[in-house]
């Protein structure tokens, strides 16, 4: 049995209840949480490809068991416990997730004196429960894990101390507390219908026409579930309030926040994909989900005059790019997708930590009183346009390879305006990002201009580097993940 | 006369839309969070349903039954076990959503969400 | 007979609690529709879950809210 697969759930939420009893003590709770944080990618690292039944529910050891009147039947195949699958594609976004996370943690103990017991509690729960969502293979476990998670960014954002955070977190609280019950009771259609919430028995059930696969009752789940994948992911109509969400954090908050938003996307994502993709208007539902969110958040981006929106735009708005390849629905795309999503968590929290520093050094977002921060920090300000240029997609860098992995597919399956769709919001994300970089970074310095603080801590410096050595060696060497992703993304077709 | 499980998903279906209706158009804090609470109390009722079976009995296995007559007469105990988890998810979500609708209208003064959305722009 | 007459409270009690102008009163009611929903769960065969739901929908949620309705302001307007 494969022990590290449960304790890569169980290590973050002890940690999370410890860091939260040694509130006051500053350096046990800095060395607690800098161990855990790295402990969490070394264990997705060196942990065997595996499955975890829960209780030891293996269905292959119960069969004996049955009742005499249950063997043979469709109910004698179902996985009776939660069952956590974990393979090489996990691998890669809990490792990308807890690297993120460290460099975060490692910012937020740079840029604070005095550091908040129940703000790191809310991060590592977070990181256990985005953990889970990746590794469950139970639409139930999934769902739990979903209302934990919108719980913590809610307290994330409450424990920012930023202006108006309460209301917006407020605002993603009750449009969570809508979205989770529609999941829910998408759920319970799918339950009703079929009797298990084990993803393999649902597809199992549908794929043997033990159920009619166009039930009303799995359509109206499908629109549920779909209901509860756009609120977590961001996608229109909640785009606006997910950027406000990333703009109330701290730096490290929302680097973090992209995180778990990009996670939960991508497991409900590939579940839904799993079950209902035969549905015949699945791929256009999607299609259009992600052609809104790119075309409203990037449109919505180039208006904004606070850095810190521009940036929660633009990070929803590549958000678009990886529903697009799930629209699509080809081996090719799906991969693509998969791409997008792990480059995205990388380089928005890239943008998220080195924009961050403007305001830690100037504590304003408005992009009319800044200007001139090159001759602050120059190694910094290159950084963040290095980082600038992989959200847009120019090479080598690794939002390059996807973007054009997710062009060439789509070009592939006949969705030649889609195609041209991506190349033209690409192209804006440049210019978007220009503008902002060159209002914050390279105008003449205004006069009335203050510091707060003089110099970037080097540990921040140290995490932005990391982070763009990251895109840097996914740009030249696209095959470490691709290799993961396109076998996996063809045994979901 | 209608059966008890008809009945009672008529009545989840009811607490859903009055709770979506109460959270959507009701401008007062706490009515809406009201209102959140019956959206999550209809959808567990909705489960619960799911599980019923008319004429059978209580998924506790007791001693002196046998495995192949429970398997046929007890009810479906997995929604049970889902219901449990997720009353609770409710309710821990409504605490946060009371907490932060004090700490709004300490700042604001008002529990209108109109009027505190209103002077944040 | 009995259930049918549980359900009709436990709905009309959730209406009348958004109708309501005092806020501590519709707590109340929310108290009253959460019991009905526990008695509702026994009579479809789940106990443990009935449990549950009197203790936190038919006791502990009110007293939240009216909590939440004591530190804030009992009328609606």
């Amino acid at each position: 049995m494969n022990y590290l697969i449960p304790l890569m759930v169980v290590i973050p939420i002890l940690a999370a209840l410890i860091v939260n009893i040694f509130g006051g003590k500053d350096k046990t709770v800095k060395a607690i949480s800098i161990v855990v944080a790295i402990a969490i990618p070394i264990i997705a690292i060196i942990a065997a490809v595996g499955i975890q039944y829960f209780g030891g529910h293996d269905p292959a050891l119960l069969a004996n068991s049955l009742p005499s009147n249950l063997v043979g039947t469709l109910v004698a195949s179902y996985n009776t416990g939660i069952v956590y699958v974990f393979e090489n594609i996990e691998r890669i976004f809990i490792f990308l997730m807890g690297i993120v996370a460290f460099l975060a943690v490692l910012t937020y103990f740079s840029e604070k004196k005095e550091v908040s017991g129940p703000y790191l509690y809310l991060i590592f729960m977070g990181i256990a429960s985005v953990t889970a969502l990746m590794l469950s293979n139970d639409i139930f476990n999934m769902y739990v894990f979903f209302e934990i998670t919108a719980l913590t960014q809610v307290g994330i954002i409450i424990a920012s101390s930023t202006e108006d955070n309460y209301e917006i977190a407020l605002k993603y609280l009750i449009l969570g507390a809508i979205g989770g019950p529609m999941l829910l009771l998408g759920i319970g259609f799918i339950l009703g219908t079929i009797g298990s919430v084990n993803i393999n028995d649902i597809i199992f059930a549908i794929s043997n026409n033990y159920v009619n696969p166009y039930a009303p009752s799995l359509v109206i789940g499908f629109a549920l579930i779909l209901f509860g994948w756009l609120y977590s992911a961001g996608l229109p109509p909640f785009h606006t309030i997910k950027s406000a969400v990333y703009s109330k954090a701290r730096p490290n908050g929302s680097a973090i926040l992209q995180g778990f938003s990009v996670l939960c996307m991508l497991a409900f994502g590939i579940a839904m994909y799993k079950i209902f993709a035969y549905i015949p208007y699945f791929n256009t539902a999607i299609i259009v989900f992600a052609i809104l969110a790119m075309a409203l958040s990037i449109a919505m981006s180039a208006m904004e005059v606070d850095f810190r929106r521009m940036i929660a735009f633009l990070a929803v708005g590549e958000l678009g790019f990886i529903a697009l390849g799930f629209g699509i629905g080809t081996q090719y795309s799906i991969a693509a997708a998969l791409f997008q999503a792990a480059n995205e968590i990388v380089i928005t929290a890239l943008l998220f930590i080195g924009f961050g520093t403007v305001y830690y050094l100037t504590k304003t977002s408005d992009t009319r009183k800044l200007g001139g921060l090159i001759a602050v920090d120059s190694k910094m300000a290159i950084m963040v346009l290095l980082g600038g240029f992989a959200l847009a997609g120019v090479p080598p860098f690794n939002g390059f390879q996807s973007k054009l992995m997710l062009v060439q597919a789509a070009l592939d399956a006949g969705y030649t305006e889609l195609a041209v769709l991506a190349i033209i919001v690409s192209v804006v994300i440049f210019f978007t990002f220009v503008k902002a970089f060159h209002t914050v970074y390279l105008q003449p310095k205004p006069k009335d201009l203050k510091f707060a603080h003089d110099k970037i801590p080097k540990a921040t410096v140290f995490s932005v580097a990391v982070l763009l050595i990251i895109c840097l060696a996914l740009g030249i060497f696209p095959n470490i993940v691709t290799d993961v992703f396109i076998p996996f993304a063809g045994g979901l077709i | 006369m209608m059966d008890i499980q008809l009945a009672s998903l008529f009545a989840s279906g009811a607490f859903i839309i009055i709770g979506l209706f109460a959270a959507i158009f009701i401008d007062n804090l706490i009515k809406k969070i009201i209102g959140i609470a019956f959206i999550e109390e209809g959808v567990n009722l909705f489960l619960i349903c799911l599980g019923f079976k008319a004429g059978g009995v209580v998924p506790i296995f007791l001693p002196g039954m046998t495995a192949d007559w429970f398997a046929a007469n007890a009810a479906y105990p997995l929604p049970q076990a889902l219901v449990l988890t997720s009353i609770v998810i409710g309710a821990s979500t409504l605490a946060v959503m009371l907490a932060l609708a004090m700490v709004l209208y300490r700042k604001h003064g008002t529990l209108s969400v109109s009027e505190m959305m209103g002077d944040e722009k | 007979m009995i259930e049918y007459i549980v359900i009709f409270v436990a709905v009309v009690s959730a209406i009348i609690a958004l109708l309501q102008n005092d806020l501590l009163k519709a707590a109340i009611l929310t108290g009253i529709s959460g019991f009905c929903v526990a008695f509702l769960f026994q009579i479809l065969l789940a106990p443990d879950v009935a449990l549950t739901q009197a203790i936190v929908e038919g006791a502990i949620v009110p007293v939240f809210i009216a909590l939440a309705v004591l530190k804030t302001r009992r009328e609606e307007a």
